[in-house]
């Protein structure tokens, strides 16, 4: 194991969030709010370290890195930047408790956007900002940011990338993985100003604006008002965070080739067209329940099924109503999409549509093959045959995930929680979504979970972000044999 | 497609069922109750229908039997025969309802033990005494015990043998099919009697001890009171149950070997071994953690721990106690169980221990393969390695049995039940367990189910038993096709 690259890169990371900490500022002294002093003190102890790691690993550095090195800086980086993106919080003595300090962290990183904090609104802008930012961070990615920025990182970078970057399979913008890091962040940064522009049409300020677009892109779903989006009660702004959720959940190689002038890429794609049809059959069979049912009129139903559909599905999580008490079989549904996630290569948590497509496939062509035993039927996915070591390190990953799910429900159990509220709260944590079920719902919040459920789903969210095989292979015992 | 051959066989498989109808009339007759006309007639309605077909197509070719016709006559002839099955309570008025009757027989001949009545003591001997017959058939399997009475099915016999018989891999332990049935049935028949002795000099009248060992040997679950198990409250006859659930949950080769005293296959044996381990951990654990909310001795919490235990693993289903409220988080952790399943061979429904080993493996194996890519490596099951189509066929049945499970909850909680109620229903008919959760839960029962919501439970009974791919290939275009 080459540790003294692992200790340089994971400097460098330090550094860069430290460094992302002061963007929060500007707001601080504009609404002359109190934090100034605690975000500066986080930032510069947070960018010290890891400058004087990174410089103290600087000579003699043997660029080759392999497999194991690449997971253990990503596993290894992202909890070193929770804890110390948990800093300002502690420091300015808003979320004195390490437990939560940590957790709220760790959520936004993971962009879950699970909050333990009841009023949000009381918070100060720097804070809240940087509350946002980490969500914008965990989105697309600190390492593919690295990547992007860090020349030094041009070799071993695509181990890197892969550790990071969701999905089974990675697309490639470009053969060198520095460039396809740039255009990934470009068209993220891209999509985020567009959204606060028309945010900001909507009527909201620019901070507000900023604070949500970084939690829609990411997915995340941390918002700066208690009641989420449901706060500005306006159907424009509601159907603007609906589009880009949307965008936020498809693979960004194919709004790349879109702003390249290839629409058609879209429709050409299986699991875009998957993610698409599943949207709008639940959207079309929810707001007819509605209208019929309930008695809300129609746009307000479609507003409402789309808004509450495409933020679970996508990950993000805001919402804008209780769809628990939408009808008695909406618990089971809402629990069953908190396991789905949207594309591979979006900013969405969960299993991922593509998954489900291929061991969806692959289960009815087996049906095929007990017809014709002798017969050799591939799985086939956009015009390719797909090969068995895929489709059997996807059903690899769905066992995991369906066992981490079962496991945590039952600890959390066990800890405290409700049936219903421990199984919504590791799935939506797992999925990096935020809020799960009944007392962690959409409209409550996680504040009542006992500490050591708030230590057991930050390891959960973290495990879901890196896509479990990052960390897990961690704690094989074959990682750290020579 | 030989249709011939299909009808001639379900036409013999009806006459062996109106056949074993009539054992139960000695009992009617001892116990003077008035179920025997409605028994005879049943039995003679059913008998004659089978003449009668057995009759029109007794030219039909033996000899082109194959894959497909097995998959045909299997379903089928299971569908068959609950449909005559259920005859018996119709007549005699005591299950008026055909949804009912269906529905209880469909649960007897599946192993299930879901039961819709509200009162099993009312019940006449006679019926009481079918009604477990209909699980001890089921057990084994009605094609199998044909197999091993009817000279002719001697070709083709191992189409229907496989179709039939639970568990990946099916184990011979002979070359001809039929001398293997026999055996299978040999064995069965002597653990019930032993059973039987062994229940009776625990205190049990000749036709509680009968009945009981029927259903356990089945891992059926059906009882002749309302309180299964309960009703017995003596633990000698306890640690039978136990003992013999545990067998019945087992590979019926390894019985078989046993009789030879060849102790050495038990070791080589990797699914006894996690069966075993499992059970043990699984019960220490589970007792561990309820031990606080017992209010019995240490020795009581052990035993109802284990029979607990045994009883849902190996998805028998009596219950002794109200489990699920031992304690606020029972739910999850009884509910897990679920879907574990006996072992490949046995009379067990559920996923089985052999596929959960396999997925297991795989999916550890999986955080291997990432550290050397290159590397090929095996999963190995018995000590040897297991080939690619084996682990897509059991990765292609876990996703169906997760897939048909949601789907059910989801159906089944739109016709009206509650969440709990609704996954608990959907997993223990898929499982073929008996109890489920809430209103069907180890104090409850079906009855107050809708009808739509039985039939779709009679169907997921039947998908269960027959492992998925003999039903869903009827379904898929390609079965039909030339």
């Amino acid at each position: 194991m080459n540790y003294k690259f692992v200790f340089h890169i994971l400097g460098f990371l330090l550094t860069l969030t430290g460094l992302l900490m002061f963007s929060g500022i500007p707001f601080s002294i504009y609404y002359n709010d109190k934090d100034i002093i605690s975000i500066l003190s986080s930032g510069l102890i947070t960018s010290l370290t890891g400058f004087v790691v990174w410089f103290f690993t600087r000579k003699n550095l043997e660029m080759e890195i392999g497999k194991r090195e690449s997971y253990l800086i990503v596993t290894a980086g992202w909890f070193i930047m929770s804890v110390f993106g948990s800093l300002p919080f502690i420091i300015s003595g808003w979320l004195p408790s390490i437990a939560d300090a940590f957790f709220e962290t760790v959520s936004g990183f993971t962009t879950t956007g699970a909050t333990i904090i009841k009023d949000v609104e009381a918070l100060p802008h720097g804070l809240l900002f940087w509350r946002s930012m980490t969500h914008w961070i965990g989105g697309m990615g600190i390492i593919v940011l690295s990547i992007a920025i860090l020349p030094l990182l041009g070799i071993g970078g695509m181990q890197l990338f892969q550790a990071e970057v969701a999905g089974p399979s990675k697309d490639k913008l470009h053969p060198r993985v520095q460039e396809t890091a740039k255009r990934l962040w470009a068209i993220y940064v891209l999509f985020t100003l567009a959204e606060t522009i028309l945010l900001m049409f909507g009527g909201m300020n620019l901070f507000d604006s900023l604070c949500h677009s970084f939690g829609t892109l990411a997915s995340g779903g941390f918002s700066t008002k208690n009641q989420s989006i449901a706060f500005y009660n306006s159907p424009y702004i509601e159907y603007v965070v609906i589009v880009f959720m949307f965008i936020a959940g498809t693979n960004f190689t194919l709004h790349y080739y879109a702003l390249k002038g290839n629409i058609l890429n879209y429709i050409k794609d299986s699991e875009f067209r998957f993610y698409g049809t599943l949207v709008v059959l639940l959207v079309v069979f929810t707001s007819a329940y509605l209208t019929w049912n309930n008695n809300i009129n129609l746009e307000s139903s479609f507003r409402q099924s789309a808004f509450s559909y495409i933020s679970i599905l996508s990950s993000t999580g805001f919402a804008t109503v209780d769809y628990q008490l939408w009808g008695p079989f909406f618990t089971e549904i809402f629990l069953i999409l908190l396991l789905f996630g949207a594309c591979a290569g979006s900013t969405s948590g969960g299993v991922k549509m593509v998954r489900y497509q291929l061991l969806l496939k692959n289960s009815l062509l087996e049906l095929k093959r007990l017809v014709h035993p002798n017969a050799i039927i591939p799985v086939r996915q956009n015009g390719k045959s797909i090969q068995p070591d895929i489709i059997a390190k996807i059903s690899g990953f769905v066992l995991l995930y369906l066992f981490i799910f079962g496991l945590g429900s039952v600890t959390l159990n066990i800890i405290g929680l409700d049936s219903t509220s421990a199984m919504g709260a590791v799935a939506a944590c797992l999925a990096n979504i935020g809020p799960g079920l009944d007392s962690t719902g959409p409209v409550t919040n996680y504040s009542s979970v006992p500490d050591l459920g708030k230590w057991i789903l930050s390891f959960i969210m973290i495990l879901g972000r890196l896509e479990i095989f990052s960390v897990l292979v961690l704690f094989s015992p074959s990682f750290w044999k020579r | 497609m030989n249709y011939k051959i299909i009808f001639n066989i379900i036409a013999f498989l009806l006459i062996l069922t109106g056949l074993l109808m009539l054992p139960g009339i000695a009992f009617s007759i001892y116990y003077g109750h008035n179920d025997i006309v409605s028994i005879l007639y049943s039995s003679l309605i059913t008998v004659i229908s089978g003449l009668i077909i057995y009759f029109f197509t007794k030219n039909a070719d033996k000899h082109q039997l194959g894959k497909r016709e097995g998959y045909l006559i299997v379903t089928l002839g299971w569908i068959v025969i609950s449909t005559f099955g259920s005859i018996p309570f119709l007549i005699h008025g005591s299950i008026p309802s055909v949804t009912d009757a269906f529905f209880e027989t469909m649960s007897g001949f599946t192993t299930t033990g879901a039961s819709i009545l509200n009162d099993i003591e009312k019940l006449p001997a006679g019926l009481l005494f079918w009604r477990s017959m209909t699980q001890w058939i089921g057990g084994m399997g009605i094609i199998v015990l044909s197999l091993a009475i009817m000279p002719l099915l001697g070709i083709g016999g191992m189409q229907l043998f496989s179709a039939e018989v639970p568990g990946i891999t099916k184990d011979k332990f002979h070359p001809r099919v039929k001398e293997t049935a026999k055996r299978l049935w040999g064995i069965y028949v002597i653990l019930t009697a032993a059973e039987t002795v062994l229940l009776m000099i625990g205190g049990l009248t000749f036709f509680d001890a009968v009945n009981h060992s029927l259903t356990t040997m089945a891992t059926g679950g059906f009882s002749t009171k309302n309180a299964s198990t309960a009703h017995f409250d003596n633990p000698f006859v306890q640690y039978v149950f136990i003992i013999f659930m545990f067998a019945a949950g087992m590979n019926f080769a390894l019985h078989y070997f046993l009789l030879y005293w060849k102790f050495d296959v038990f070791k080589k044996n990797s699914e006894f071994k996690f069966y075993l381990s499992f059970i043990i951990t699984s019960t220490l654990i589970i007792m561990f953690i309820h031990r606080p909310h017992h209010t019995f001795s240490l020795e009581e919490s052990f035993r109802q721990t284990l029979f607990h235990v045994t009883s849902l693993v190996t998805t028998t289903g009596y219950v002794s106690s109200d489990y699920e409220n031992w304690a606020p988080f029972s739910r999850i952790i009884f509910f897990i169980l679920l879907f574990m399943g006996g072992c490949a061979g046995s009379t067990g429904g559920g996923i089985k221990f052999s596929r959960h080993s396999l997925l297991l493996k795989n999916s550890l194996l999986e955080l291997k393969r990432l550290i050397h890519p290159r590397a090929i490596i095996p999963v190995r099951f018995n000590d040897k390695a297991v080939s690619q189509e084996i682990i897509s066929n059991v990765q292609a049945f876990f996703i169906i049995y997760i897939l048909i499970f949601v789907f059910g909850a989801a159906l089944l909680s739109i016709t009206g039940l509650d969440f709990f109620t609704a996954i608990g229903a959907s997993a223990t008919c898929l499982g073929n367990v008996g109890p489920g959760l809430g209103v069907v839960g180890p104090v409850g029962n079906f009855s107050s189910l809708p009808d739509f919501s039985k039939w779709i439970l009679s169907f997921f009974m039947l998908v269960g038993r027959l492992e998925l791919f003999t039903v869903l290939i009827l379904f898929s275009p390609s079965f039909w096709k030339k």
